[in-house]
C-alpha cells in the first residue's frame, strides 16, 4: 500500500489515542483545578495525586449497566452519543498536530510509512472545523429527543436555540481574522503569525478574539453558558436518562472540544506553534491551549450561570452587532 | 482506489438516508436521516477536491436541518409514528407525475449536455475559496445579488412578523385585554361621554 | 460593647427604565471588570490552597475533627476508676425514662447481695439518641461516647452490655464524662460578636 495512506491510519489511530486519554486526564485536571479555586483538595487517594482516579471512573463507566429507557426510541438513543464522540475527533482531522515523519524501515509491517503533521490535508481547514464542530450538536439534540422524557427535550430544545445562534457569532467572529489574512488554512495563519508575540492577530483584533471566546465557550456547552444540562433547572438535560459509557461519551466529546476551540484560539489568534523567544515552538503552542484549557476551568469555578433568555438577548442584541461592525470595519481598513 | 470505495459508500448511504427521510413515519428518523444525507452529500464535494463547498454543505445544512429540529419539537411527538393523511388522490397524482417528469429529465441531461464547454473554466493555481468568489462575482452576480436581496427581505418580515409586543414581558400580557389601540381609543371616548 | 453597628450601604442606582438607561448599565458593568475580580478572586484562593496549605478538605477516614461532649452517639459503659468494676447498679431509672423503650435490663443479686447486671442491651434500631439515659443516670455509668462511626456488620456489635463497657486493659483512657450539656472545651474560640447588635 501506499507509505502516505499506511502513514495517514497510524495517525488517525495516534490521534484518536492521545486525545481521549487527553480528554479523561480533562476530566481529572478540571476537578483538581475546580477543588484548588474552593479551597478543597480534590481527587487524592487513588494512586499518587489522585491520579489513577481516571482509571477508576473509566472502569466505573464501562462497567455501569447501559440502560435505554422503555418508550426511548432506541437507534436514535444509541447513536446519540456516538455523534458527539465521533465529530469532537473528525473536527480533529484538519488541525495540524506533530511535524511530519517518516517511519524508519527497520520498523517490521509499517516500516517506511509517511506520517503527515494533518491527516486530512485541506486548504480551508477553520471551515471544516466549524463546520463539523457544528454538526457535533446533533449529539446532545438527538439524544434529548430520543429519551422520551421531559428534561431531555428541554435540553435538546435549548441546543438547538443556543447552538443555532451562538454559530453565527463563531462564523462573524473569525469572518474579519479570516479577512486579514487571506486564507481559511490553520498553516497559513500560523505563518502570518511568525514574528514573535507583536505580531499576533490577538492585537490586531482584540474584539474578534474576545467574541470567538465567548462563543467558543457557547459552543463547547461550558459554564457560563452550560444549560444543556443544567442540574438547578432541568435536572441533567440531554443526558438526564444516559448511564454507563454512553453517557461518558458525551464527555469525551465535550472534552475533545474544548481541546479543539483552545488550539483554534491558540492557531488563530495568539500565534500558534511559532517560536517565542527562546521557547521552542511545540512547548509554546502546548503552553498556549493548556492556558485556554485552564480558562475554561477557571471561568467555571469563578462565573455564574446566565438565564436562556439572557444568553438569547446577549447573543443577538449584543455580540452579533458588534461582530458586524468589526467585520465591517476590518473590511474597510483591509480596503484602504 | 480508496477514491472509488468513498464514492460508493457515500452514494450508498446518500441514497438509503434520503430513502429514509421520505418513507419513515417517525419524525425523528426521518429528521436524523436528513441530517446525515446532508452530512454524506458533503462527502462528494471533498471527493471531488471541492473542499470549500463540502465545508459550506455542512456548515449550512447543519443549521438549516436543526431549525427543522426546532419545528419537529413544536409540532410532533418525537418518539411516536404519524398517521399520514392523504386528502385527495389527483394531488398525489400531480405530485408524482411531475416528480417522475423530473426525474426524467435530471437523466436525460448529461446526455444532452455532453457536449457543452465551459464557458468559465476554474483557474489555473486559484485556490478553492477564491474560484468560488470569482465564479460568484462574474457570472452569477446578478443571481447572488437578487438572493442577498430576497433574504435581506424575508429577515425584516420575519423580525417584523416575530417582533410584535417584544417589548412588553409575556407575562404581563393577558390574553382578554390584547386589543388593539384603535379600540381602547374607542373605548376611553366613551369613558369620556360617560 | 454595644457599639453601633456600621453597615455599608450599597449604592445600586435603582431600576433602569428607559432601554437608554438599561444600555448604561451594561455599558458600564461591561466597563467596571466586575467579572475579572471574581476571576481573580478564584486564582487567589487557588494559589492559597496550593502554595500555603490553607485547604479545607478533612481526609475523613484518616484525620478526624474532634467531637465536642454535647455529641450523642453510641453509648458507653464506664467502670470505677479504683476498683475496675462497672459503675452500674442496677437502679433501672435507664429503663424506665427510655422515651422510645429501648433499653432492657435485667438485674439480680449475688453472692454479696449487692445487685448485679445480668442483661443489658440497647436496641439502636429503636433508640433515638435523646440523652435521657445519660442525663439521668445517678453513677455516670452510661453516658454518650464519641463513637459515630455505627457501621457494622451486625446490629448486636453495639448493643450488648460487653461491647458498651470499656475494656478492663483500657481503663486508664477511660474519659470521664464532662455532664450532660457540657460546653466544648474549645468553646472560647468559637466565640464571635454577634453581626447584629439589637
Amino acid at each position: 500500500m501506499d507509505p502516505l495512506m499506511i502513514g495517514i491510519i497510524i495517525k488517525i489511530v495516534l490521534v484518536l489515542a492521545i486525545v481521549s486519554a487527553l480528554a479523561g486526564f480533562g476530566t481529572y485536571l478540571e476537578r483538581k483545578v475546580l477543588a484548588y479555586m474552593q479551597r478543597r483538595i480534590g481527587p487524592a487517594h487513588v494512586g499518587p495525586l489522585g491520579l489513577l482516579q481516571i482509571v477508576a471512573d473509566g472502569i466505573k463507566l464501562l462497567t455501569k449497566e447501559d440502560i435505554i429507557p422503555q418508550n426511548a426510541n432506541r437507534i436514535i438513543f444509541m447513536i446519540a452519543p456516538a455523534v458527539t464522540a465521533a465529530t469532537a475527533f473528525i473536527a480533529l482531522s484538519a488541525v495540524p498536530l506533530f511535524p511530519t515523519f517518516t517511519i524508519p524501515t527497520s520498523f517490521p509491517l509499517i516500516g517506511g510509512a509517511i506520517v503527515p503533521s494533518t491527516i486530512a490535508d485541506i486548504n480551508i481547514g477553520i471551515l471544516f472545523m466549524l463546520g463539523v464542530m457544528g454538526s457535533g450538536l446533533y449529539g446532545p439534540l438527538l439524544a434529548g429527543m430520543a429519551q422520551a422524557n421531559k428534561w431531555g427535550i428541554l435540553g435538546s430544545a435549548r441546543t438547538a436555540v443556543q447552538f443555532l445562534s451562538y454559530e453565527v457569532i463563531t462564523g462573524l467572529s473569525l469572518l474579519a481574522p479570516i479577512m486579514l489574512v487571506g486564507s481559511l488554512s490553520l498553516l497559513d495563519f500560523n505563518n502570518a503569525q511568525t514574528g514573535g508575540v507583536g505580531s499576533w492577530i490577538l492585537w490586531q483584533q482584540p474584539v474578534a478574539f474576545i467574541l470567538f471566546l465567548i462563543a467558543g465557550f457557547a459552543e463547547t456547552n461550558r459554564t457560563p453558558f452550560d444549560l444543556l444540562e443544567h442540574e438547578a433547572e432541568i435536572v441533567s438535560g440531554y443526558a438526564t436518562e444516559y448511564s454507563g459509557m454512553r453517557w461518558g461519551m458525551f464527555f469525551i466529546g465535550e472534552y475533545a472540544n474544548m481541546i479543539t476551540i483552545s488550539i483554534m484560539a491558540s492557531l488563530i489568534f495568539v500565534g500558534g506553534y511559532a517560536p517565542l523567544g527562546f521557547i521552542p515552538g511545540w512547548i509554546a503552542i502546548i503552553l498556549k491551549i493548556s492556558f485556554f484549557f485552564f480558562l475554561m476551568l477557571w471561568v467555571r469555578a469563578s462565573w455564574p450561570h446566565v438565564r436562556p433568555d439572557q444568553l438569547m438577548w446577549f447573543c443577538w442584541k449584543v455580540l452579533m452587532p458588534i461582530a458586524v461592525i468589526n467585520v465591517m470595519i476590518t473590511g474597510i481598513v483591509v480596503m484602504i | 482506489m480508496f477514491e472509488q470505495i468513498a464514492f460508493y459508500f457515500f452514494s450508498v448511504a446518500t441514497i438509503v438516508l434520503f430513502l429514509i427521510t421520505a418513507f419513515s413515519k417517525n419524525v425523528l428518523y426521518a429528521m436524523s436521516a436528513l441530517a446525515a444525507g446532508m452530512v454524506m452529500i458533503s462527502g462528494f464535494f471533498f471527493l471531488l477536491d471541492a473542499d470549500f463547498l463540502g465545508a459550506v454543505q455542512l456548515v449550512v445544512y447543519v443549521g438549516a436541518v436543526m431549525a427543522l429540529y426546532a419545528f419537529g419539537m413544536m409540532f410532533f411527538d418525537a418518539t411516536k409514528d404519524v398517521k399520514e393523511k392523504n386528502a385527495s388522490t389527483t394531488l398525489v397524482v400531480l405530485l408524482g407525475g411531475s416528480v417522475a417528469l423530473l426525474l426524467t429529465l435530471i437523466f436525460i441531461a448529461p446526455i444532452l449536455g455532453a457536449n457543452i464547454e465551459a464557458s468559465y473554466p476554474p483557474l489555473e493555481g486559484a485556490t478553492n475559496p477564491q474560484s468560488v468568489g470569482l465564479i460568484l462575482f462574474t457570472k452569477y452576480l446578478i443571481p447572488f445579488e437578487v438572493a442577498a436581496l430576497m433574504l435581506l427581505v424575508a429577515m425584516i418580515a420575519g423580525i417584523i412578523l416575530a417582533g410584535k409586543k417584544m417589548d412588553i414581558s409575556l407575562t404581563d400580557i393577558e390574553e382578554d385585554i390584547a386589543i388593539s389601540e384603535e379600540e381602547e381609543m374607542i373605548l376611553d371616548e366613551k369613558d369620556g361621554e360617560k | 460593647m454595644n457599639e453601633k453597628q456600621k453597615y455599608i450601604m450599597l449604592d445600586l442606582g435603582g431600576t433602569p427604565l428607559t432601554p437608554w438607561c438599561r444600555f448604561k448599565r451594561v455599558v458600564k458593568r461591561t466597563f467596571r471588570i466586575e467579572l475579572f475580580i471574581g476571576l481573580w478572586v478564584t486564582i487567589r484562593e487557588m494559589f492559597k490552597t496550593l502554595f500555603m496549605g490553607k485547604s479545607h478538605t478533612t481526609k475523613y477516614p484518616f484525620e478526624k475533627m474532634p467531637i465536642p461532649p454535647r455529641y450523642r452517639a453510641i453509648h458507653d459503659m464506664l467502670r470505677l476508676l479504683e476498683s475496675g468494676h462497672y459503675r452500674c447498679i442496677g437502679c433501672g431509672l435507664c429503663e424506665k425514662i427510655c422515651i422510645s423503650n429501648c433499653i432492657a435490663m435485667e438485674t439480680r443479686y449475688d453472692e454479696n447481695q449487692r445487685k448485679e447486671v445480668s442483661e443489658y442491651t440497647i436496641n439502636f434500631g429503636r433508640c433515638i439518641f435523646c440523652g435521657y439515659c445519660a442525663e439521668v443516670c445517678p453513677e455516670l455509668a452510661i453516658v454518650h461516647g464519641a463513637r459515630y462511626e455505627t457501621a457494622s456488620e451486625q446490629r448486636a456489635s453495639f448493643s450488648l452490655f460487653e461491647d458498651m463497657l470499656t475494656p478492663i486493659d483500657r481503663l486508664k483512657e477511660q474519659e470521664e464524662f464532662a455532664g450532660y450539656g457540657a460546653p466544648t472545651p474549645w468553646a472560647d474560640k468559637n466565640i464571635k460578636k454577634t453581626p447584629l447588635a439589637y
